[in-house]
């Protein structure tokens, strides 16, 4: 509808490198609009909860133009 | 800076400052002369607050929404025009806050979530914060410590007292191939290497055919593999780094909030230890292992680091090796003899590799489990004499519930287990299951709540004996669905339920518990183990309290302990009344198992 979230657990020396790794994986998933939502580094490496936007406010939704336009 | 510059603390919000209060005070305590603004304030305002005291650092809070980038930017602006920006520090803090940001928007600093005041102080210093990266320090705790397995209850410690001296004298002139190979395999470990060879021929002729067939022809059971020097190698290399950099999380709030353990069994030593990093990271006390369920149906160990495609770890002596090394110190690590034809040789290796704790069960092993009653119950018997030995405590659960037998019913089993176990000289743990039981589904004695009727098997098992009690296994087992969000509520509720009760210990499933389509993922596992953290912190000393229930139901479950206790005690053993139906009857859905049928032996 609006995001597609990315849940998971990289194994990584820093939450930096853990957030590199989360969005370098939504860049290859072909996602422009991406942020980290959460982030959480401890030990063994990072927990993480990836964002890639696919309508922001206002912008023209496809789930709204109809059935074959999805 | 100097601490003779004053200190502004401004919340750019109309109605958040908890956090520039909790920095006021911190800043107070370190020395610092203050201005600590109300909400809700006109950067304007802010700005000549600042200029008329002269300070020498703004701290700014607003927690990011809509439109805040542009508020905090033009703040920054106004600063500059008001010629202040070059000789004053500005940095922002609040939720969703990020350095990045900060810095894009052309703030000194910035500070988010999880910020300690010792990151802002060493801003306004100009020094790097001294932050105590190690984590928390954890201390291994022994869950017997401070018991001493006196009986409450005297007529139920008369009749198991009667129950163990038959059961004791039944085994007596008994014993198995299973104790025989753990003998075996001791020597294997510490006879000189000629004996060595000797018993290893001996140990391959008592095993069943798949075993033999992997010792004499390097026949691998199905999706089983040897793991490779290379990928060992890797493994010593992944454990070592992320040692280096381990940091743990506590999820105890006080003392009485219970030790915590999660089970892993992936199939793969390697994705094990990776799960147990994760959940020592997050904050586990205790790791549990799972070996597959196969295993428990053949006579006989495999050797070796291997590695299969199917739920369950292989129990060999390499694989328990390669675990061990992985653990963290202060974590409580549990090797499973609860069930199959190689329980004495598993309680063995638990001990020789250096495990904390072990299980041992004969009712559940054999009535849910799959396994002989006669041959579990003599296996079972050197299983504790090992337990003794190597200082293992061990628990004793109930998951014969899961199969439909009465808590009643079951709790007498797990009693009578734990019974024997204190006169060989063993500390038993109860495990009483606390969960969604089936005998509850059908009464309907669960359909108000979850809380009466497990706070009712705490209160019953209290009033027997002076025993500790870890509720498993895994607590809110059948509560549990594949959304996330709800599995680790439930999870963390009968947490926060097991920990009111103040019982020892809890064991936990993961978010996947009730997902069956593949192995649990590591996310899942700090899910549940992040949700019972807060469930700790939203209680504190504060408890759920039952309802007037659980006390009826708690007299209920006594005396049903008591008539299935007073039918065992009037028969031969412990096994024969598992084969009689008195711990569980098939019409309950308990059936004595028959792995090992008839392969108890007279010495």
């Amino acid at each position: 509808m609006d995001a597609i979230d990315v849940e998971t657990f990289f194994v990584c020396a820093s939450e930096e490198e853990g957030r590199e790794l989360a969005l370098g994986l939504l860049e290859k998933f072909g996602l422009k609009d991406t942020d980290i939502v959460f982030i959480e580094h401890s030990g063994a490496g990072a927990r993480v909860r990836a964002r890639g936007y696919l309508y922001r406010a206002g912008d023209q939704y496809a789930w709204l133009a109809g059935e074959g336009e999805k | 800076m100097n601490k003779a510059k004053k200190i502004l603390l401004a919340p750019l919000d109309p109605v958040h400052d908890i956090g520039l209060k909790i920095m006021n005070r911190a800043l107070k305590e370190q020395g610092y002369e203050t201005i600590l603004l109300p909400p809700d304030y006109q950067p304007e305002e802010i700005l000549k607050a600042a200029l008329e005291n002269d300070v020498g650092a703004i701290l700014i809070s607003r927690t990011l929404g809509y439109g805040v980038a542009e508020l905090l930017s033009r703040f920054i602006d106004q600063a500059e025009a008001a010629g202040l920006r070059e000789r004053v520090k500005i940095a922002i803090g609040g939720m969703g806050i990020r350095v990045e940001l900060a810095q894009e928007l052309g703030y000194d600093a910035g500070f988010g979530t999880g910020t300690v005041p010792e990151q802002v102080i060493a801003f306004i210093e100009e020094r790097e914060p001294q932050l105590d990266h190690s984590g928390a320090v954890k201390i291994k705790k022994d869950l017997t410590q401070g018991y001493d397995y006196t009986y409450k209850h005297k007529h139920i410690e008369s009749l198991l007292d009667q129950i163990a001296d038959k059961t004791l004298a039944w085994a007596a002139d008994k014993t198995s191939d299973a104790i025989t190979r753990a003998a075996l395999r001791r020597q294997m470990m510490e006879a000189a290497p000629g004996e060595r060879q000797k018993a290893k021929e001996r140990y391959i002729e008592l095993s069943d055919e798949r075993i033999r067939d992997f010792y004499l022809d390097g026949v691998m059971p199905p999706h089983t593999r040897l793991l490779s020097d290379q990928e060992m190698a890797d493994m010593e290399k992944y454990v070592t780094s992320t040692k280096s950099r381990m940091r743990m999380k506590k999820l105890q709030k006080t003392e009485k909030n219970p030790t915590v353990f999660i089970q892993y069994g992936t199939g793969c030593p390697f994705m094990d230890v990776a799960h147990i990093k994760v959940g020592e990271s997050w904050g586990a006390d205790g790791v549990v292992h799972f070996d597959p369920s196969w295993g428990a149906r053949t006579e006989g160990f495999l050797e070796g680091y291997l590695t299969h495609g199917q739920d369950g770890t292989i129990i060999s002596p390499e694989n328990l090796l390669a675990i061990k090394r992985s653990l963290e110190p202060s974590t409580i690590w549990q090797v499973r003899a609860h069930r199959g034809l190689n329980t004495p040789e598993t309680v063995l290796l638990a001990g020789k590799v250096g495990a904390d704790m072990t299980k041992i069960n004969v009712a559940y092993g054999s009535l849910g489990g799959g396994t002989d009653p006669a041959r579990l119950m003599v296996d079972a018997i050197q299983c504790m004499r090992y337990a003794k030995e190597f200082n293992l405590p061990f628990d004793v659960v109930t998951n014969e519930e899961l199969c439909g037998v009465p808590a009643a019913k079951a709790f007498a089993g797990m009693l009578t287990t734990a019974h024997i176990g204190i006169r060989l000289g063993c500390r038993p743990v109860l495990q009483p299951l606390f969960v969604y039981s089936p005998e509850v589904m059908i009464t309907g004695e669960m359909e108000d709540n979850y809380v009466d009727f497990n706070a009712a098997k705490i209160e019953a098992l209290r009033s027997i004996i002076q025993a500790p009690i870890w509720p498993g296994a895994p607590i809110g087992f059948l509560t549990q669905t594949e959304d996330r969000v709800q599995s680790s509520l439930s999870t963390a509720l009968h947490g926060a339920l097991a920990s009111s009760l103040g019982v020892e210990a809890i064991s936990i499933a993961s978010s996947d518990e009730a997902y069956s389509g593949g192995p649990i993922a590591g996310p899942s596992r700090i899910d549940t183990l992040t949700a019972l953290k807060e469930a700790f912190r939203f209680f504190g000393a504060g408890a759920i309290r039952p309802t007037e229930r659980a006390a009826v139901m708690a007299e209920k479950i006594m005396a049903g302990i008591i008539e299935a206790l007073e039918q065992a005690a009037a028969l031969e053993s412990f096994p024969a009344a598992l084969y009689a139906g008195v711990y569980g009857s098939t019409a309950e859905g308990a059936y004595p198992g028959r792995g090992g049928k008839d392969t108890v032996r007279l010495r």
